[in-house]
């Protein structure tokens, strides 16, 4: 079983290493968003909060790529059935469930990969975190966050026939989650309307424990993020592997 | 034991019968073929016996094992040959069998040895460590056949091996396979090429509209057809035929040719010249039944082959 899972996971792993400039491409949007419009905001209005805008800003851009990661290396399992791949895995004397987890094993290297990709950044840009003692925290949400996505790409994935369905997926599902989960701005002071679609994004939660991990500032109870998290990356991970044992 | 045991096999899609009521059993060492033109039922059946797809009804054995009851056993016993590609174009040849070993659990050294071993075979050794996108069509068709055989499966699998391959290719992949009968290896494959059939298959089974329409070795199916067709353009035809007449032939003359059938038409042309006496012969021609001939016999209907480097091509392009 081990062995399985590890032999999907080996295989991600060689993908992911041969395409290794993709992964540097992906981080320009992050390096824009820190770059340009934390900078320029920092200056703009005096932030509330414990610390500049900037390092407010980090932790949300954060959990967007990795989100965005995690949700698109799920998806590629399109690219397994379009290009025959699938099949060969099918017919090997492995569980689907050991499948299952090679991909999503790999879905959560590459995101949190990522993510230390776009620390590094940040912390060059002089992004003050609460030190070495974030370090666990900051991990554990990463893990959970993009167990949560890759879960939700293969989901996505096993209803998708072809690539076309993508972008749809990207904009009306990924982008509104992003934009709704208070990771560009706080979340106490938006009108009504707009905190309730807020606060029922299971999305916010983690942007609130990435930050709270990373600069030490949150909105809501550290204990209930987590609930949060975890229930929603079951939901998800139940939901993505009931689609992907039923896909064809 | 036989290697595959099929009995009453059934697969309904929907209100489509793929596969309708098929038996058939196939020895250890073997080279079986199915034949029939597209969407005769063959690869059906070979999901079927692969478990990538459930019988509607009826069942099946591999290697002993029932391929609903014991999927994963029939999985590790047998090695499959897709019709379209399933490598990892990003992964090199090495690493495609590397996983491929991991996945049925071979041993590190085992992975390394055999790699080497089954890329010697369909001599891409020195393509060892070159990324599969590299590839031409050719070269990922013997790699999957690397592959497939990779975990020393008792049965192997190939469907549509030389489909959109080149002449000389397929030349190639037909020496492979003649190799596997050599090592003892059970292969079943489909062809929807008469000459692929006939040229590798120990048996044949032609397969039209889900069921098996003829079985038999390639021969025996030929020869049921009655004999060879013998042409002989001649001077004094109506003499000709007499005198073959006399000999016991069924002679006719039809189109100004002595047309008879008999059956090994090459024992009995040199009769012919001997009993001619001074009768001068300008031509003799005599023409074997082909497999298509054996087709037309038990389906009533001209078979269509589809051109390996037309639509079959473009096909396999657009899957690209």
């Amino acid at each position: 079983m081990i062995e399985d899972v590890y032999a999907i996971y080996l295989r991600e792993l060689i993908r992911l290493w041969r395409q290794k400039v993709r992964l540097i491409t992906t981080i320009m949007m992050p390096i824009l968003w820190l770059g340009v419009i934390g900078s320029a905001f920092n200056n703009a209005f005096n932030f509330s909060g414990s610390s500049d805008f900037l390092s407010f800003l980090t932790p949300g851009i954060l959990v967007m790529t990795m989100v965005f990661t995690a949700t698109i290396s799920g998806i590629t399992t399109v690219f397994d059935r379009e290009f025959g791949f699938l099949k060969e895995m099918l017919v090997a004397p492995i569980k689907r469930e050991s499948i299952l987890m090679g991909k999503m094993l790999g879905g959560v290297t590459q995101a949190i990969l990522q993510g230390m990709i776009i620390i590094a950044i940040a912390l060059l840009m002089g992004v003050k975190f609460s030190g070495i003692s974030s370090i666990p925290g900051m991990f554990l949400t990463m893990v959970i966050v993009s167990i949560a996505f890759v879960s939700l790409g293969l989901m996505v994935a096993s209803r998708l026939t072809s690539m076309e369905g993508f972008q749809m997926v990207m904009m009306f599902m990924i982008q509104p989650m992003i934009f709704l989960s208070g990771a560009f701005y706080p979340t106490s002071t938006l009108p009504s309307w707009l905190g309730y679609l807020v606060r029922i994004n299971p999305l916010t939660y983690g942007v609130d424990a990435m930050r709270y991990f990373a600069i030490g500032y949150n909105e809501f109870n550290i204990a209930l993020d987590f609930a949060v998290l975890i229930i929603f990356s079951i939901f998800l991970i139940i939901m993505g592997g009931y689609s992907f044992r039923h896909s064809k | 034991m036989k290697a595959i045991e099929i009995k009453n096999l059934t697969k309904k899609f929907d209100h489509l019968v793929a596969v309708d009521n098929v038996s058939l059993s196939i020895d250890y060492g073997e080279i079986f073929a199915l034949l029939g033109p597209n969407g005769a039922g063959k690869t059906t059946i070979m999901n079927i016996l692969s478990t990538l797809l459930e019988p509607t009804s009826g069942n099946a054995r591999v290697n002993g094992y029932d391929v609903v009851e014991e999927a994963s056993k029939v999985r590790e016993s047998i090695g499959i040959v897709f019709q379209d590609p399933s490598l990892d174009d990003r992964l090199t040849a090495r690493e495609n069998l590397d996983i491929h070993g991991r996945l049925y659990h071979m041993g590190k050294e085992e992975r390394a040895k055999r790699i080497d071993e089954v890329l010697e075979m369909v001599e891409l050794k020195e393509r060892k460590n070159d990324a599969v996108r590299t590839f031409s069509g050719g070269m990922k068709r013997r790699l999957e056949i690397a592959r497939g055989l990779m975990h020393r499966p008792k049965v192997i699998f190939l469907d549509e091996p030389t489909l959109g391959l080149d002449p000389q290719t397929r030349r190639h992949i037909w020496d492979y396979i003649k190799k596997l009968r050599e090592e003892g290896m059970t292969v079943m494959l489909t062809t929807h090429y008469m000459e692929e059939a006939d040229e590798l298959a120990d048996r044949v089974a032609i397969i039209d509209k889900g069921k098996i329409v003829a079985l038999g070795t390639p021969s025996s199916l030929k020869d049921s057809l009655g004999g060879d067709v013998i042409r002989i353009r001649c001077d004094r035809c109506k003499e000709m035929a007499d005198i073959l007449q006399k000999n016991g032939f069924n002679a006719r003359i039809i189109d100004e040719e002595v047309i008879l059938n008999v059956e090994g038409a090459e024992k009995v042309i040199p009769k012919i010249f001997s009993i001619s006496k001074n009768i001068e012969i300008y031509s003799v021609m005599y023409k074997e039944p082909s497999l298509e001939d054996v087709f037309i016999k038990y389906t009533g209907k001209a078979y269509r082959e589809e051109s390996p480097d037309g639509m079959a091509n473009i096909r396999i392009r657009l899957r690209r």
